[in-house]
């Protein structure tokens, strides 16, 4: 692996020049859409996807939302699975690809985001500096701790808030007006 | 951190097929995955999912099931993946890369250094890993460790108070007159009400006494309140004194800590996590044998004394008026913990405002560019209504309640009145006595309120301690064998094999081999984050190596006992820290016996001499924060100055000309080849050309040392060298 890593880097710097640079710096600006006529992607046995896009297959892609919160569906990004991760092209709408293809897409994406919803508040507890939650998630019951103060909590609109705890998960709280009124009261305390 | 979780019997029993396979690491995991449909399935993991790793194969324990098994000898790379909020390990197998299992952030840490671990194993490497950080959650209570290996409230507490005592142990003739000054004022708080009660019954109610008996009774009452404010004012005088020395104690402890502690402890934790220790914790220390200490005691004697002598009075009414101090406690309680929470409510509003209101104002350039002033205003109105409403909120409940609170600590009082009034009317009971009766139940009463608030401050004062304590018995990873020995050093470094990561299971260098001979110049050249720095810390020794050994002339470094070494090593790094001071003091920093003649002549070959001189108070001029302006390039010089002078054996620069005009480099460079001339150098520079002197370059890339040569040798090469020269050229040329 490294010594493949090494030939790569070495091919690379061996070539450098100015054309080149700037043919990697023309590919970069442009914005390419993969569309269900030009990219073709297929289920792997190991659980990721390929992709077939201008007589070039990709072993496994990395699937990554441009718009997380917003639109979860739409300007889905294809990337190279390695650690530099380019991109190789835009999906625009998951829902304009053929339905068996967005659903593999939707997969990838279910695997690469965890983002639990709270959909009930138990218990919050504040004990020395941190909270301790106690809440029902689109992924079952779950007990979890943030930092009391600072950024803990975010809001992202007025109603909508997205929750980080000590270990880097984030929760989101999709609709606070859907809270009843004594859990909001619970929350109150961080918003 | 813990990387070996116990499985029950019969998930042992699964993972162990064969004698000679060895369960070495095993962590929850906490998300499922189906499998059959090779989705991720949005829902938490029960208890008894685990990743396991044996000595021959990587499983995924789901309850008494292996849902995912492999062998290791068929796996190329097991590797950790960071997904948003979750990760995944993946093993490449036949070149493909198949997925093992996933996971929440909860425990990516411990993930990953089982997924090195496996690695480790699949390559045929048997070195079993181990974590040295801490847990985030107790094991035991499940709160949150506030940074400590220890719980505060489980197995803390009890060592911390333990240590706490042998601390207080150097102050105990303080704390032993404070105890005798709050015995006595204690006593004569309680003796107060009793003369009291006998001017009442024998002066006033009988109208028996004159002038004179009611001058006395003013005379010894004035007498005991002026002794008793002495006493106070002499109480709170020793506990301040007290705080601040025990204060200092620690600080000077922690402070002298933290500069025996290797780099790797400084690099788990964040500079201003540590002044925190040094100067918060130690004022929370302060602050509490300060407000809470004396008051607590004295007290606790007051109220115990009380209640003695009141159920000598009258145990009924005692019992009648003594009825409401629990409902009393738990109603003080919660109105001081909700007057917490929207005071805290009110914070987290007021600091929305302030960042709001900083946010703008340093962006002002951008808001009027923009010409978004009414936007920003409109915002900001907003914010400022918000605040204003959550104040005026509070500030009405505090107003309202305030005086109810009072009102019902004065409760027992009012029942002690009614009881005691009716005794005194059926003549059981003088008036005197019922004043004070009465008294003594405020004195129940009074201090409910504040030590409500008790658990709090102690609980706060063990969490700073903890902290504190943590710090202090820290061993340095970094550490003198009992057989390190002061050596003289010549120049000879050797790289044997060396690999190291700052956390283990990502290895920043892999078997590294290298022999420098004494004297000789070595360019560490390579992309950024390719491991140039982390060398030059290990031979500095600012870490020790995971793996293999680093030898100077011979010896391993660890069996050098450090400050011996330390002294023989010169450094001039890319950022010049020049401490306050002056600068003659910054060039002896490592050296301060050194006589003025030296100073001088290790600043003329630093090319430093005459802008030292051209200043207006020459060596004595002050520098440092907010000191005297130098620029990049003289900080530079003063930093090579002081390098010359300790004389070293062996010279680190680590991109000590970059970022400099190219007159101060001109000047520098010469400074340098005078400094590395005769001395093993190890120089990184991002600039090829600075290296132009040294004997060897090194290049490092993908974690190991990529070619060894001569400028000429690694051109000829046309490898990696080449390409960075060409590049260099090229960007010239633009």
């Amino acid at each position: 692996m490294d010594e493949e890593m090494m030939q790569s880097n070495l091919l690379e710097l061996e070539e450098f020049d100015e054309e080149k640079m700037k043919a990697e710096s023309a590919d970069l600006l442009e914005l390419r859409y993969l569309t269900k006529e030009n990219a073709k992607f297929e289920r792997t046995p190991g659980g990721f996807v390929t992709l077939t896009y201008k007589d070039k297959t990709y072993d496994r892609v990395g699937v990554y939302r441009t718009f997380p919160v917003t639109m979860p569906e739409e300007f889905i990004s294809i990337r190279e699975a390695d650690e530099k991760a380019r991109e190789i092209g835009v999906i625009e709408k998951l829902s304009a690809l053929d339905p068996e293809q967005a659903k593999m897409l939707k997969e990838q994406l279910d695997l690469r985001y965890f983002t639990p919803e709270i959909t009930k508040i138990f218990d919050i507890k504040t004990e020395y500096g941190y909270g301790y939650f106690h809440v029902m998630t689109t992924y079952g019951e779950c007990r979890f701790t943030i930092h009391n103060g600072g950024s803990s909590v975010v809001s992202l609109t007025d109603t909508r808030i997205v929750i980080n705890d000590l270990d880097g998960n984030r929760f989101e709280v999709p609709d606070i007006m859907k809270l009843t009124v004594a859990e909001r009261k619970k929350l109150d305390l961080f918003i | 951190m813990k990387l070996y979780y116990e499985l029950k019997e019969e998930q042992k029993r699964l993972v162990q097929s064969d004698p000679s396979e060895e369960l070495w690491y095993c962590v929850p995991l906490d998300l499922l995955y189906d499998r059959k449909n090779k989705v991720a399935e949005e829902k938490f993991a029960g208890k008894e999912q685990f990743i396991a790793v044996t000595t021959k194969r990587i499983l995924v324990l789901n309850g008494n099931e292996i849902s995912y098994e492999r062998n290791l000898a068929d796996c190329e790379e097991v590797k950790c993946e960071t997904m948003v909020g979750c990760g995944i390990v993946t093993a490449k197998v036949n070149g493909a890369a198949e997925l093992v299992a996933r996971f929440s952030m909860r425990h990516i840490e411990r993930v990953a250094y089982v997924a090195r671990g496996a690695d480790l194993l699949a390559k045929g490497d048997t070195e079993k890993i181990t974590s040295h950080e801490y847990e985030k959650y107790c094991e035991k209570c499940g709160r949150a460790l506030p940074g400590t290996s220890k719980c505060p409230k489980c197995d803390g507490k009890n060592v911390v108070i333990k240590k706490f005592t042998d601390l207080c142990g150097g102050y105990q003739w303080k704390l032993l007159g404070i105890s005798a000054i709050m015995l006595l004022s204690s006593a004569i708080s309680i003796l107060m009400p009793y003369v009291q009660k006998n001017f009442i019954d024998n002066v006033l109610a009988t109208k028996s006494g004159d002038m004179t008996d009611v001058a006395k009774f003013v005379g010894i009452m004035l007498a005991l309140t002026a002794v008793n404010v002495t006493l106070y004012i002499l109480k709170n005088w020793w506990c301040v004194l007290l705080g601040s020395q025990l204060s200092m104690d620690l600080r000077r402890k922690l402070y002298t800590k933290i500069q025996r502690l290797s780099m790797s402890f400084m690099n788990k934790r964040k500079p201003g996590e540590l002044m925190n220790r040094v100067s918060g914790d130690t004022s929370q220390i302060r602050r509490f044998m300060e407000e809470v200490f004396g008051g607590m005691l004295s007290a606790l004697i007051t109220m115990i004394a009380s209640l003695i002598i009141m159920i000598s009075i009258d145990a009924k009414m005692t019992l009648y008026s003594t009825s409401l101090i629990v409902l009393v406690f738990v109603i003080t309680r919660l109105y001081w913990s909700y007057i917490h929470k929207i005071f805290h409510r009110q914070w987290v509003k007021d600091d929305k405002l302030r960042s709001g209101l900083q946010d703008v104002i340093s962006g002002m350039r951008v808001v009027k560019s923009f010409g978004q002033e009414e936007a920003e205003v409109t915002k900001f109105k907003a914010l400022t209504a918000d605040f204003a409403q959550v104040q005026k909120k509070n500030e009405t409940f505090w107003a309202l309640f305030y005086p109810m609170l009072t009102f019902i600590m004065g409760v027992g009082s009012y029942i002690a009145i009614y009881f005691g009034g009716v005794d005194v009317l059926e003549g059981g009971m003088t008036v005197g006595t019922l004043m004070q009766f009465v008294t003594y139940t405020g004195y129940l009463y009074g201090p409910l309120g504040w030590m409500t608030h008790l658990p709090r401050s102690v609980m706060q004062m063990i969490t700073s301690l903890n902290r504190i304590y943590d710090v202090l018995d820290e061993e340095p990873a970094i550490k003198d064998g009992v057989e390190a020995k002061d050596v003289e050093i010549q120049g000879d470094v050797t790289f044997k094999d060396v690999t190291f990561g700052y956390n283990s299971y990502d290895p920043v260098l892999e078997h590294i081999d290298l022999e420098v001979k004494k004297g000789e110049m070595i360019g560490l050249v390579g992309a950024s984050g390719t491991g140039k720095s982390t060398m030059i810390n290990l031979i500095m020794r600012l870490y020790d190596v995971d793996r293999g050994a680093i030898l100077v002339d011979g010896v391993d470094v660890r069996e050098i006992k450090q400050e011996s070494f330390h002294d023989q090593i010169g450094v001039v790094l890319q950022e010049t820290f020049l401490f306050s001071g002056t600068i003659l003091n910054n060039i002896r920093f490592a050296n301060p016996k050194a006589t003025m003649e030296e100073v001088i002549r290790a600043a003329k070959a630093a090319n430093a001499h005459d802008f030292i001189v051209k200043t207006p108070d020459g060596y004595n001029t002050y520098v440092g924060e907010r000191g005297f302006n130098l620029s990049g390039g003289e900080r530079q010089r003063i930093a090579i100055a002081r390098a010359i002078l300790t004389n070293p054996r062996l010279l680190i620069l680590d991109e000590a000309t970059s970022a400099l005009d190219t007159e101060s480099e001109y000047l520098i460079q010469q400074a340098l080849d005078r400094l590395t001339e005769g001395r093993t150098t190890f120089a990184i520079a991002h600039r090829l050309s600075t290296l132009r002197n040294a004997d060897r370059l090194v290049v490092i890339d993908g974690h190991s040392i990529a070619e060894v040569g001569t400028h000429d040798e690694l051109m000829e090469k046309k490898g990696i060298y080449h390409g960075l020269v060409t590049a260099q050229l090229q960007m010239a040329k633009l």
